[in-house]
């Protein structure tokens, strides 16, 4: 709605009412008649009316002794009348009010205050009579449902760069963002996939999931820190790790994507005519015996393992865990399996590792500062992220 | 006449539709054309329970006639009694030992054992109602902060929701056979 037509409607919807009860938004509720005909009697016919009612506090339009209409449009111009019974000038006559000394004699209060009973039900709250100062009814007969006020959607700009990120829209209901700059859509997401038992001071091996979410390859690296705030030490891949860039369609795909030219490991490449084989569940339920130290958690953990794709991945880790002895990347799409070595330093509080997370990170997205003309690929940068991690308590 | 647990002593009326993935258990009286959804519970611990006609009781509903958590132990049982036209919806939970007709119970709301609805009362949903009272006809309690308020006019009936349930329920559900009358 252009704001010099809502300005000429007040601001308020045409078509919608608020419940003057409870200020919930109205629905127009159909029901059947039966009309004896006046002239002969024993015809009748059943006749559509349409009638307000609150779906929250089941205020009608008949409490206040409305009529049922017969349009579907019932707030129309028929109940408009009974509506707005205010002043018909736009400019509200003042008339000034004579200041009255105060006194100390008041007319006493009228005897049927006194007399009457109180029926609390027929009495408006504040809040309706306030909803309404122009008639402030102290009846609940008086209640009139009132047009719903437009709402607009507010502008919200960056607080750095002024950037406008939402702009105010006329359809409230629209949230589409002006820059899709959130970290959500370039920064990679770190899973924690798998953590066998932990136990003070001794090394165990944790699957960290690493996935790219946006539409390019992406390079990571990862890198300890030097005075980490941690309870467990932790021994990061030093290798650069290339992620696949995320392609949405891959995932409804049955194939599982090629992975060859990253080259991780020659044993990859031969997973889906192992998986099939006996001899692999034997393999792997001893590697999850091994992961988990001897303990005897590895049926937790094969019932755990959710989908095909993720089968792929734990079966990747356990293979390669058996065969060497060394932190292999592990891939599935656009997602990279990396074992970290942890070595729990505390057995009371929870296992804490940091690392600093390195990735590359190319601005696409035209800035005003620089001309897009100027360079046609721009430089990509290295952004550093410290990430701390919570792997759980230690096992006694 | 203490209701002993895995007795079942049931009296459905001849109209009514009660599936068996309902569970009733103790003395239960369910009038004619009263619908009781599956996975509702109709539980007389303490007494026995009567429902009247042409009720809908939705799924994941609890009507309990209740042992007072306080009250002495060999008390007299009381009869839990439910009039006609009522609707429990999705979840609610009623101890009340006396409901009359044209209430509405919406989803989750609760109706403690000592509140006595009288005609066209709707507990609004989540609205839990405990007191010692009886509510005047026609009252609606809403919203968050039970807010109080008097209509006009009675909730009006599910009459055709109960004959489409009557019609569509027994061809997805086996329904509990009626007992005949003056058979006990």
């Amino acid at each position: 709605m252009p704001s010099a037509e809502a300005k000429l409607k007040k601001n308020r919807c045409a078509n919608c009412l608020d419940c003057p009860s409870c200020n919930h938004s109205l629905t127009t509720r159909a029901t059947s008649v039966a009309l004896t005909d006046a002239k002969s009697p024993e015809k009748k016919t059943t006749k559509k009316v349409y009638y307000l009612a609150c779906g929250l506090c089941r205020w009608t339009s008949r409490d206040i002794g409305l009529t049922d209409k017969e349009s579907l449009v019932v707030d129309g111009r028929n109940m408009k009348t009974t509506m707005q019974k205010g002043p018909k000038t736009d400019e509200p006559e003042v008339t000034p009010v004579s200041k009255i000394p105060p006194s100390e004699e008041v007319d006493p209060l009228p005897s049927k205050f006194y007399t009457q009973p109180l029926v609390l039900e027929k009495v408006t709250t504040l809040a309706q009579r306030l909803n309404r100062p122009e008639f402030a009814s102290n009846q609940v007969e008086g209640l009139y449902p009132r047009h719903k006020h437009l709402v607009i959607k507010r502008s919200q700009r960056c607080r750095d760069c002024e950037h406008n990120l939402s702009k105010p829209e006329y359809n409230p209901s629209s949230i589409k963002f002006k820059i899709q700059l959130v970290a959500l859509q370039h920064i990679p997401d770190i899973r924690i996939y798998l953590v066998p038992k932990l136990h003070h001071e001794r090394e165990s091996i944790v699957t960290i999931l690493l996935s790219n979410p946006s539409q390019e390859p992406m390079e990571i690296q990862l890198e300890a820190l030097n005075d980490p705030p941690s309870t467990g030490m932790l021994i990061v891949p030093s290798i650069e790790l290339a992620l696949a860039a995320k392609d949405i369609t891959a995932e409804f795909d049955e194939k599982v994507a090629d992975t060859s030219q990253y080259q991780d490991n020659p044993e990859l490449g031969n997973i889906e005519t192992i998986k099939e084989s006996y001899s692999l569940t034997v393999s792997l339920l001893f590697a999850l015996a091994v992961l988990s130290y001897g303990s005897f958690t590895f049926s937790f953990f094969l019932e755990g393992i959710p989908k095909h794709g993720t089968v792929h991945i734990v079966e990747t880790i356990l293979k390669l865990d058996i065969t060497a002895n060394e932190v292999y990347p592990v891939r599935s799409g656009h997602k990279l399996g990396v074992l970290f070595k942890v070595t729990p330093q505390t057995s009371e509080a929870d296992v804490v590792v940091c690392f600093k997370l390195k990735h590359k990170y190319h601005n696409n997205s035209p800035s005003l500062r620089s001309p897009p003309d100027e360079e046609s690929s721009p430089e990509a940068i290295w952004l550093e992220h410290e990430v701390h991690i919570n792997l759980g308590p230690t096992s006694p | 006449m203490e209701a002993t647990p895995g007795t079942c002593s049931v009296k459905i009326s001849p109209g009514a539709v009660v599936c068996v993935e309902a569970e009733i258990r103790g003395d239960v009286t369910i009038g004619a054309r009263t619908v009781v959804h599956p996975r509702a519970c109709i539980i007389a611990e303490s007494g026995p329970i009567v429902i009247g006609e042409s009720n809908l009781i939705e799924e994941q509903v609890l009507i309990i006639n209740k042992k007072p958590d306080n009250g002495p132990a060999d008390s007299k049982p009381e009869t839990l009694t439910i009039g006609s036209n009522n609707v429990f919806e999705v979840g609610c939970r009623c101890e009340s030992l006396k409901i009359g007709d044209h209430n509405v119970v919406e989803a989750k709301a609760a109706v403690g054992r000592d509140t006595e609805l009288t005609r066209g009362c709707v507990i609004g949903a989540f609205c839990e109602v405990t007191g010692h009272e009886a509510l005047a006809d026609n009252t609606i309690i809403y919203g968050d902060q039970y807010d109080q308020r008097r209509q006009y006019e009675k909730p009006p009936d599910q009459t055709l929701q109960l004959d489409f349930l009557m019609k569509i329920l027994p061809n997805y559900h086996r329904l509990k056979k009626s007992t005949k009358t003056g058979d006990r």
